[in-house]
């Protein structure tokens, strides 16, 4: 039975396990959050199209921004209702609010829709300090790696311009992936796969293929 | 395809789906949960581990001795730290331990797990990237394991169905065979019954077709019964039931021209004297019951002897067939022993005369009469009643002791056996087959079997000759392509030996079988009617027809043949003899002929003797005639 549903669902979204769906995406939009989501869906596209094919440097000075400017910050509790909640580019761009973490997957999803290379960009697990203050806070950003030994450009949503990663005293680097080391190799079909439900990465790619981001 | 195959094929068939499926399943499943497992695990311990060597200072010892602990103490096949630019900084590997596994399964099963990836941080940059994989050569043999005991319960669980299945089979198989041959008896209209079988749907369908052999066997019962009342008025004195003159006449000369034992033997006539007398003294129902119970008397000492007949020659005169009796002496003192307690249970004063005499092959009915009248007439002039045995004349006989006779036919055995042929014709003149009685050549020349036959019955060389008289039909018909039919004797009849012999010379015979017709007389086979009904068994699967000849006397107890399937009648010539004439023996016939022929049994007449009887019998609806006027 099992077997059954999962092919009569694969047929129905052909192609739908690894592709980039405009369609989808405007359907999921407006089914889940209105014509307000269409809309800054639209301004995304239209920023997907704009940079295509510019330079690397662009690509990323105008995502950081972009997401930067139309989301604004708030903890996931307030946005979600729960602690810790990893939302796709959609309900991140649909809400219009995301948490550290949600600025980092909007921004890696997107930059990695304009051909930037997945294993060039990292989500950085980062100690924050805020201001002046020795507060430190947990926070999660975007490293871009021009190479693997390169030090990375950090993408950030607390500090509006990008900086390579020496210039940000105010981070202190925990631990970092990507997409190569938790959702490797085989398990692409990830949707019919139970496991996609046990990570926090899986689970947000998952929702991601849903939706038609990747 | 017969049920039985396809019951064997549904069940094979079934059993190598379920074994097939049920492995195929289990070998799949457990193969994606395995790998699910060992990917969870690889993607997992790459990440804690990066994260733990992250936390620390990056020399070269620490992150060699995380590595080297994290291998040592957990069950990884390989553990590897790249740097950045591809270079390994740190290695441990492990060999796979796949040992009792075969190499085609572990091909066949494969697993297809990637490595975990990790990258270790140094601060912002990258110190090198992780990859990690589980051992996972174990699950090879658990699944192996697995697998081949699923193999065994389903072996023991095939061993069982098998069995299971072999049950059923055989109680199906035999109801259902008895059933085929039942139906296949009925549609050769061999009207048979079986057992009830324990299977309700056979059930039905057996007690059916016995309800049908049941009243087929009703019907011949009834109808054999009046035809046989109606030959009885006709053929049989209606005092005493003896035969009439001119049947019992009949039976002798069909003896004396039988080609069998029958054509020699001994004659006995008894007369009661001064008959008129004693219907006065005793009454005319104790002078009748005076004669039926010198005929009851009679038929004793002939029934000591086989197969003998009793008539009334005229009012007075008795005569008694018994064939194939040689010693005179004997039979005269059977009868005076018989005449003596009859006498005393009646009456001292009644006189009985009484002659015997032999005949044999060659003899004529007037010469043996004259013989027992000339000698008769002596007797009635003794005064002590003693059986008197007829002195006639000589007869040339070609051998005079036992042991002669003894010599001379097994010589002429061991020389070789010719056959006579006698055709068999239909209505329109088309043979039927050749009646082929042997002769032996002895002295000079080729005797008639009426000659040697009464001497090798009772020097018991029957089965010896009915074997020789078979080779010769064989030969006879690989030669000329001609049906034949041969005797079987009464004596090779009773003997099991000589039945199996025969169904072995015949199986080796091949298709000269269908050439081959067999013929018993009527009461030889009513009387031993379980080695009849063997002989049947055994040889008509082989092709012979098996059918009976000189039918006529105890034509009543043919249905108890119903279920033989014999293939021919032959009625005796008593019935023929004057048909054209005879309306009584007409219906008879007719009748006869019939119920023949709603058994599917050719009805053949013997003893024609002209065209108007030839004529008469085939208007009747016989099939076949033989006899001294066919030619």
């Amino acid at each position: 039975m099992g077997v059954v549903v999962a092919t009569g669902a694969l047929s129905y979204f052909p192609g739908s396990a690894n592709a980039f769906n405009p369609q989808r995406l405007r359907n999921s939009m407006n089914r889940l959050y209105g014509t307000r989501g269409v809309q800054t869906l639209e301004e995304w596209f239209a920023l997907l199209n704009r940079l295509r094919g510019a330079n690397v440097a662009t690509q990323l000075r105008n995502v950081n921004g972009f997401f930067n400017r139309r989301v604004l910050w708030r903890d996931d509790i307030q946005i979600w209702g729960q602690e810790d909640y990893w939302a796709t580019p959609l309900e991140t761009m649909g809400k219009g609010e995301g948490d550290c973490e949600d600025y980092s997957i909007a921004k890696y999803i997107t930059l990695k829709a304009l051909g930037v290379s997945g294993n060039k960009l990292r989500m950085i697990y980062v100690r924050a300090r805020i201001g002046r203050s020795q507060i430190t806070q947990a926070h999660m950003v975007l490293g871009f790696y021009q190479t693997p030994a390169s030090e990375p450009l950090v993408l950030d949503n607390l500090v509006a311009s990008i900086q390579p990663a020496s210039r940000r005293n105010d981070l202190d680097p925990v631990f970092s992936f990507n997409s190569s080391g938790l959702w490797a190799g085989n398990s692409n079909n990830s949707r019919a796969d139970p496991m996609a439900r046990l990570s926090r990465w899986r689970s947000v790619v998952s929702r991601m293929q849903e939706q038609g981001f990747v | 395809m017969s049920l039985i195959k396809q019951l064997w094929l549904t069940v094979i068939a079934i059993l190598l789906l379920a074994f097939i499926g049920s492995l195929t399943i289990s070998v799949t499943s457990s193969r994606h949960y395995i790998e699910q497992e060992v990917q969870i695990k690889n993607a997992d311990n790459a990440n804690a581990l990066a994260l733990s060597m992250t936390q620390l200072e990056k020399d070269d010892v620490s992150m060699e001795l995380l590595v080297a602990a994290q291998f040592d103490t957990g069950h990884y096949r390989r553990i590897e730290l790249r740097s950045p630019e591809g270079e390994i900084l740190h290695l441990r590997e492990a060999e796979e331990h796949i040992d009792d596994v075969p190499q085609w399964f572990i091909n066949l099963v494969s697993f297809e797990v990637s490595p975990g990836q990790a990258v270790v941080q140094d601060g912002w940059s990258q110190y090198g990237t992780l990859t990690l994989e589980s051992q996972h050569s174990f699950a090879y043999r658990t699944l192996w394991r697995s697998s081949l005991e699923m193999t065994g319960w389903f072996a023991l669980a095939g061993m069982v169905s098998f069995l299971l299945a072999w049950w059923i089979v055989r109680t199906i198989r035999k109801p259902l065979v008895d059933v085929i041959q039942q139906a296949k008896s009925i549609s050769a209209r061999r009207f048979t019954t079986t057992e009830e079988p324990y299977t309700l749907e056979l059930r039905q369908v057996v007690r059916a077709m016995n309800t049908l052999s049941g009243a087929v066997h009703e019907m011949l019962s009834e109808e054999t019964s009046k035809l046989d009342v109606l030959r009885r008025r006709l053929q049989e004195d209606t005092t005493t039931k003896a035969l009439t003159r001119e049947s019992l006449l009949e039976r002798l000369k069909r003896n004396l021209e039988s080609n069998s034992h029958r054509a020699s033997g001994a004659l006995a006539l008894v007369r009661v004297e001064q008959l008129a007398e004693l219907n006065e003294t005793l009454g005319r129902r104790g002078a009748d019951t005076l004669l039926t119970s010198l005929v009851q008397h009679l038929r004793e000492v002939g029934e000591h002897y086989g197969d003998a007949d009793v008539g009334r020659l005229n009012g007075s005169d008795f005569m008694l067939i018994i064939p194939s009796a040689t010693d005179l002496e004997s039979v005269a003192q059977a009868l005076n022993t018989h005449l003596n307690s009859l006498k005393a249970s009646i009456n001292d004063d009644v006189v009985l005369a009484s002659v015997l005499a032999d005949y044999q092959e060659g003899d004529t009915l007037s010469q043996r009469l004259a013989a027992l009248d000339s000698t008769l007439a002596a007797a009635e002039a003794r005064t002590d009643c003693l059986t008197m045995i007829t002195q006639g004349d000589q007869r040339h006989a070609l051998c005079t002791t036992q042991e002669e006779w003894r010599e001379a036919i097994d010589q002429a055995m061991a020389a070789g056996v010719q056959l006579a042929s006698y055709p068999v014709r239909d209505s329109k003149g088309g043979l039927i087959h050749y009646e082929a009685p042997s002769r032996l050549y002895m002295q000079g020349s080729w005797r008639n079997a009426g000659i040697f036959m009464p001497w090798v019955h009772r020097l018991q060389r029957d089965d010896a000759l009915d074997m020789a008289v078979l080779e010769a039909a064989l030969t006879h018909i690989s030669k000329h392509h001609q049906p034949v039919g041969i005797n079987v004797s009464a004596r090779s009849l009773r003997d099991v030996h000589f039945i199996k012999h025969l169904t072995q010379r015949l199986r080796q015979a091949g298709r000269a079988t269908q050439w081959l017709w067999m013929e018993l007389p009527e009461h030889v086979a009513i009387h031993d009617l379980a080695s009849f009904r063997l002989l049947c068994r055994e040889l008509q699967p082989l092709g012979v027809k098996v059918g009976l000849e000189h039918v006529g006397s105890e034509f009543n107890k043919l249905a108890d043949l119903h279920d033989l399937g014999l293939s021919f009648l032959k009625f005796d010539a008593s019935l023929v003899s004057g048909i054209e004439s005879s309306t009584d023996q007409q219906t008879i016939l007719r009748g006869m002929a019939t119920l023949a022929h709603s058994l599917g049994i050719l009805a053949i007449a013997e003893g024609v003797k002209h065209e108007a009887e030839a004529e008469a019998l085939f208007d009747l609806g016989l099939d076949g005639i033989t006899g001294p006027g066919v030619k």
